[in-house]
């Protein structure tokens, strides 16, 4: 269902899924091209989160989706600030989705956190590739700067099997995240949502 | 785990190729030394390079500089892994 929610700068869409009791989980999508590349596999978590049972929220921060800011003008502690504005009880991030991740949660579940360094890195890369802008993205310098220092707060960590970084959990699956052409992947959808569905119910005791 | 021989480095720039520009178990699993890679694979644009080069930063725990980037290293199968078992195995 397509709702909004206010923030102090303003209003912004975000799509809702499953009951409307219980927990919820307000999901973010990565930063940027990732956003596109991975938007109908974070639906497809929340759609099977929502048969589990478990309610959830995607909303679009200022300067992402179909916010009015362009992302030309989108800096980072409004992106934070927009999505400590979203009600729910827990966080869903996936990769530099992390680095937006704030405001009092009852708990954060993170696929495959980014630092913001490693971003800044992997956006200096796609400019390589013969660009003025950032794989498509026109993006400010005090965007750039805000998120070379941005870190992911602690949370529970899930990784593929191929990534070897720390982590709570692995999953065996391909990463959505870096394919060329927007796939999905249903079977590693249902198991990551699994694994929040028993995160959720062992927090709520 | 990160790799410790070139038989795991070939695999992993296997399965970053699948991953990354989508191909069957298949086509990745025919990759030979000589398979032409950049300019053969309509997958592989400059986009996707970007993305096999930083999955293979990350899988097997290398930093790539963008002027080691070059069309050679891309030319072949065989190129891009030995490549990157210099930088993994050193």
């Amino acid at each position: 269902m397509i709702d909004h929610y206010d923030w102090p700068g303003g209003r912004e869409a975000m799509i809702r899924f499953g009951p409307a009791d219980g927990p919820v989980v307000v999901a973010a999508l990565p930063l940027f091209e990732e956003a596109n590349r991975t938007r109908a596999f974070v639906v497809t978590i929340l759609r099977a989160l929502a048969a589990r049972g478990i309610a959830s929220a995607l909303p679009d921060l200022p300067g992402q989706g179909e916010s009015l800011i362009p992302t030309a003008e989108a800096t980072l502690a409004p992106m934070r600030q927009a999505f400590a504005s979203v009600p729910g009880d827990y966080a869903l991030a996936t990769r530099s989705g992390a680095l937006l991740d704030a405001g009092e949660r009852k708990g954060r579940w993170h696929l495959a956190p980014q630092s913001g360094a490693d971003l800044v890195r992997e956006l200096g890369k796609l400019r390589h590739a013969g660009a003025a802008d950032y794989g498509g993205n026109v993006l400010s310098e005090t965007l750039l700067a805000e998120l070379s220092a941005a870190e992911p707060a602690p949370a529970r960590v899930v990784r593929l099997e191929s990534d070897p970084k720390p982590c709570d959990m692995k999953f065996p699956g391909a990463p959505p995240w870096r394919r060329a052409e927007p796939d999905n992947d249903p079977a590693l959808a249902a198991l990551l949502a699994d694994d929040i569905a028993a995160w959720v119910r062992q927090c709520e005791g | 785990m990160l790799p410790d021989g070139t038989l795991e480095v070939e695999n992993a720039v296997r399965a970053v190729l699948r991953d990354v520009l989508g191909l069957s178990e298949e086509r990745a699993a025919a990759f030979r030394e000589s398979t032409p890679l950049f300019g053969a694979l309509p997958e592989l644009d400059s986009l996707a390079v970007a993305g096999v080069l930083t999955e293979l930063e990350d899988r097997l725990g290398i930093l790539i500089e963008d002027d080691e980037v070059d069309g050679e290293m891309l030319e072949t199968f065989g190129a891009l892994t030995h490549f990157a078992a210099s930088k993994a195995l050193k």
